[in-house]
């Protein structure tokens, strides 16, 4: 895989397989989902905190998005009584 | 902030719609429009412009949907499913004998027939096999099915046998050779009479034949075939949206679709410049054969400028323009989302849902020509010797229109999906995998747009050629 070597960012490399993530926090979420065998009790913790905050995130996400679908069949339901005849 | 910039950007796609549906004719509602409200033509009838919309978004609604789904395990399951099958040894070498036997055979009635058969197209079993035969049926089988062009390809069996692989192939070269020969195939079938004079297929076969043998003796037969053969390379992408494979380990089946996440056999922007070349050529010969395509040929014809130097602009430029969008989408994603992933790589991974599209609009565009034309193929299949005084063709019932919508959209329906799995293998946090799909999905939207206003013109013949 090609990765941007220029970027003067940190690189946080996993030790399982060398891949390189900008945060410390993207670091332990591909090791939780890739390498759920090789993590120790703190990268377990560091994990399952860093899982439920994206959890969280998640929800806030589908609730707008369930908005959006809920405006665009209302929106296109109106659209279809006015258009189609 | 991740989230403002790309929902404004989506905001935007949401915009550009609506501006290309209102440029298209907003008044009459066409057959195909019609047949998406039911089966009769004067049920119930929607402007253009609406029909494009819902299109759009239908597919922008099920990326929505499907970043419901955030559970890895469960989008693992299903992109891995599989079930396998071994072969003897004996069968696989009976399968392959008959394949490259049967191959050389039709290669050489096509090219007999085409010089001696009636000159005829609707009689001539040269014209009837590569189009309504490979460029149709065959190119379907080989999406729905199973691609089989390695064992049938007649070029392969004859280069073979001989000593082959003389000169080293450039790597750098990746498929180009294959994007350009493909471009040049479309381009002989749209402006010379290839489809129509079985002669000038003869002779164009005949041509191919020289060049793929004297190339592949040259290069080594596994390398042309693999980079530089249109047809081959043609086949394969299509082939790898095929539900099942056989190769020497036997027959293994997976979901449709599935494979492009996981096969990681793309490498460079070669190999997307193929994927868009296949929804590129699709969009190119749908848009000449509308009224409104021939009548802005003409247009541009009466300005002075000649008749192919129109075509091949609108031709190479709609390429790129179709190329360009979603290099863009890759360039969007990758400065939105916190990663190392470099935007060629982004393209890379997100390039294989294009061939599911693609085997959408191919479905939309030769379904109906295929089935109106089997009893046609059928018959010259059966006796390739006899031309039959009464050509057979079906009459497709109106409901047909509606087929082709319905293609178009399960086509783009499969590509979300296999583009959210991609997604979820890519990005370590499940933000990113939802966030990283919606440039991909905005070109997708995009396109959906442009192929349902496509198959919603009348038809014409192209002007000029
Ligand atoms: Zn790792």
């Amino acid at each position: 895989m090609t990765t941007d070597t220029d970027a003067p960012r940190d690189r946080h490399l996993c030790e399982t397989c060398t891949e390189a993530y900008p945060t410390a926090r993207l670091l332990v979420l591909h090791r939780g989902a890739r390498h759920p065998d090789a993590l120790d009790a703190t990268e377990i913790e560091a994990y399952r905190e860093a899982y439920y905050e994206e959890e969280r995130e998640l929800k806030s996400f589908r609730i707008r998005a369930l908005g959006v679908l809920v405006l665009l069949y209302f929106g296109f339901l109106m659209l279809f009584i006015m258009y189609a005849s | 902030m991740i989230r403002s910039t790309t929902l404004r950007r989506f905001g935007l796609g949401v915009v550009l719609t609506s501006v290309l549906a209102l440029v298209s004719d907003p008044v009459a509602a066409s057959n195909a429009a019609v047949g998406l409200a039911g089966a009769s033509q004067d049920n119930l009838s929607v402007p253009r412009w609406l029909y494009l919309a819902t299109g759009g978004a239908t597919v922008g609604a099920s990326a929505l949907l499907a970043s419901f789904v955030t559970d890895r395990r469960f989008i693992e399951r299903v992109h891995l499913w599989r079930t396998t099958t071994g072969f003897s040894d004996s069968l696989v070498s009976v399968f392959r004998a008959t394949g490259s036997l049967l191959g050389l055979v039709l290669l050489a009635l096509v090219v007999y027939l085409g010089y001696t058969g009636p000159q005829v197209p609707t009689v001539s079993f040269a014209i009837i096999l590569v189009f309504a035969g490979l460029r149709a049926g065959y190119t379907m089988f080989t999406y729905l099915v199973a691609d089989t062009w390695r064992a049938l390809n007649p070029w392969r069996t004859v280069a073979t046998v001989v000593p082959n692989g003389f000169v080293s192939y450039p790597d750098r070269l990746g498929r180009w050779p294959a994007v350009f020969g493909i471009l040049a195939l479309v381009w002989v079938e749209t402006a010379t009479n290839v489809t129509s004079r079985p002669k000038t297929l003869a002779t164009a076969l005949v041509g191919y034949s020289a060049v793929t043998l004297v190339g592949a003796i040259l290069v080594g037969a596994d390398t042309w075939f693999d980079r530089i053969d249109p047809v081959s390379v043609f086949l394969h992408f299509y082939g790898r949206v095929a539900p099942i494979r056989l190769d020497d380990d036997g027959l293994s089946v997976r979901l449709p679709g599935m494979r492009l996440v996981t096969d990681d056999d793309m490498t460079d922007l070669a190999d997307i410049a193929v994927t868009v070349v296949l929804v590129w050529e699709l969009t190119f010969s749908g848009f000449v054969t509308t009224e409104q395509g021939a009548a802005a040929i003409r247009a541009a014809v009466d300005v002075g400028v000649p008749p192919l130097v129109v075509y091949g602009l609108l031709y190479l430029g709609g390429f790129g323009v179709f190329f360009g969008l979603y290099v863009l989408a890759a360039r969007v994603t990758a400065r939105r989302i916190d990663t190392f992933e470099t935007p060629l790589s982004l393209a890379v991974r997100f390039a294989p849902p294009l061939l599911v599209i693609a085997a959408g609009y191919h479905l939309a565009h030769y379904f109906g020509f295929f089935i109106s034309l089997s009893p046609m193929l059928a018959e010259a299949l059966m006796s390739p010797l006899s031309s039959p005084a009464n050509p057979l063709v079906l009459t497709l019932p109106a409901w047909f229109g509606a087929l082709n919508i319905v293609f178009i959209l399960f086509g783009h329906l499969f590509a979300v999906w296999v583009a959210h799995s991609q997604a979820y293998r890519t990005f370590p946090s499940r933000m990113q995998a939802v966030w990283s799909q919606f440039p991909f999905v905005a070109a997708m939207i995009l396109y959906t747009i442009i192929s349902l206003w496509l198959i919603s013109l009348p038809t014409a013949t192209p002007p000029f050629i």
